[in-house]
């Protein structure tokens, strides 16, 4: 009930009551206020320890996520530019390498089977 | 063009640290940047099978199978021109285009003498290379007698001579021992003394130390290392600790197209050690050769070689990442003959 009267406009002398669009913005901001406030009311329902536990708890979740969203990105470029420089040459090399071979040995079969030379004998009618 | 290669150099760098300075590191005597040492075998073959030990080759090599698997970093474009004009003489011409550095046209000749010492080897040999801008890089190599080997070498930016050392090597059965005087300046009494000393132990391990000796007008001061060397059936590993801090090197042949490298290196100067690992994978069928390279520092990089069978050119390409400080360095070049 004391929260009520507290926060009723009209409870100062008409003097120091605010004009009527006032009251209004007054009330929806008090409203607003109120209803943060209210819900920080909520959490006092709990003890003081568990609610520090939980305070710290998800300040450290955050920033864990943080950093662990930092650390991904730094490691992935760090990864992929590693490799880009150590490996990536040579596997180009080694893979246009076996593709040289492998055309080479298709071109041996073809010349092992030999060319096939069939003769078709035309007649004119 | 049989005995002697003289491939253009990997990023001439005129600015030698040893010069003047009062800290010499090990090794950086032997080479001066500019040129590369022709291929002179760092190990004959054993006299008898079990009582004698080899030679162990010289101080300088033990680290060089291991840093030979990593890629050099390139930036820019290069182009190498050799040419052998006859069984003794080359010459090679190198274009460079950079963006970070200069430009420039780099001269070289190579004169490979008439004394044969070896199946690939021949004395004296006489490597040059002159810059655009007048930088001259000139190194004498002649065998003396069976045992000795000198070795002059001089280096000038410009007209003023940075570098001028003198070295004299002398291979014994089972030892190595070398000297080398750089930068000697009578008049104003300062110069570098490097001394070698390598021992086979075992046909497997070698030991061997390093005394360096600086002096300038003012200050003098010895810097000195220990090398120990272990060969086995497909590595060597190889650790050098002295007053400059630590250096250990493994190297890995896998198999015929797979070789490893693992370097760890600690400077007491700067305070601060590199891990870094490299390998190298030849692909005869395919022409090609790639090595790459991953550092503790968070630098990635890789150099691709490839042969282009008709003509005998050869195309290099080179990407360094540094992870980092988010910067990236590629290059390529082509080399002709």
């Amino acid at each position: 009930m004391a929260g009520i009267e507290e926060l009723s406009p009209g409870s100062g002398p008409v003097a120091t009551r605010p004009p009527e669009d006032e009251i209004d913005d007054d009330e929806d901001e008090d409203l607003d206020e109120t209803l943060m406030e209210r819900l920080w009311g909520l959490t006092e329902m709990f003890p003081d320890t568990m609610r520090t536990a939980a305070e710290a708890s998800a300040h450290c979740s955050v920033s864990l996520v943080k950093k662990l969203y930092s650390f991904s990105r730094s490691a992935l470029w760090v990864g992929t530019t590693s490799f880009m420089i150590l490996v990536l040459p040579v596997v180009f090399e080694t893979e246009r390498l076996q593709l040289e071979q492998q055309q080479l040995q298709q071109q041996r079969q073809v010349m092992i089977n030999g060319p096939r030379m069939y003769f078709v004998i035309f007649i004119p009618r | 063009m049989g005995s002697v290669l003289a491939a253009a150099s990997p990023s001439p760098d005129p600015q030698s640290a040893a010069a003047g300075g009062g800290m010499a590191v090990s090794g950086l005597m032997s080479v001066p940047p500019g040129f590369t040492m022709p291929p002179v075998s760092s190990v004959p073959p054993s006299a008898d099978a079990g009582s004698a030990l080899p030679n162990p080759g010289t101080y300088e090599e033990c680290h060089r199978k291991c840093k030979e698997v990593f890629p050099l970093q390139m930036e820019g474009v290069r182009l190498v021109v050799n040419k052998g004009l006859s069984n003794h003489f080359q010459v090679s011409h190198t274009v460079t285009l950079s963006t970070v550095g200069d430009s420039g046209y780099r001269f070289g000749a190579t004169y490979v003498g008439t004394k044969q010492t070896g199946p690939a080897e021949s004395f004296p040999v006489m490597v040059g290379d002159m810059d655009n801008t007048g930088s001259l890089n000139a190194q004498v190599i002649h065998q003396l007698s069976t045992a000795v080997r000198s070795k002059v070498a001089i280096q000038t930016q410009q007209q003023k001579f940075v570098n001028w050392q003198c070295d004299v090597e002398f291979r014994g059965q089972n030892f190595t021992s070398a000297v080398t005087f750089g930068n000697p300046d009578v008049v104003v009494g300062s110069g570098i003394v490097v001394s070698h000393y390598l021992q086979s132990i075992t046909p497997a391990l070698a030991l061997g130390g390093e005394l360096v000796y600086h002096r300038r007008p003012g200050e003098e001061g010895t810097v000195t290392s220990l090398l120990g060397r272990y060969t086995g059936e497909n590595y060597v590993a190889t650790l050098t600790v002295g007053g400059a801090g630590a250096h250990a090197t493994y190297y890995h042949k896998a198999n015929d197209q797979l070789q490893v490298g693992v370097e760890f290196e600690a400077s007491s100067r700067m305070q601060e050690t590199l891990t870094s690992l490299g390998y190298q994978l030849d692909v005869p069928k395919a022409n090609l050769i790639f090595k790459g390279t991953v550092d503790s520092n968070w630098v990635v990089g890789a150099t691709l070689e490839k042969k282009l069978p008709p003509l005998p050119l050869t195309l290099a390409l080179g990407a360094f990442l540094n992870h980092k400080k988010n910067k990236f360095q590629c290059g390529f070049g082509v080399t002709i003959g």
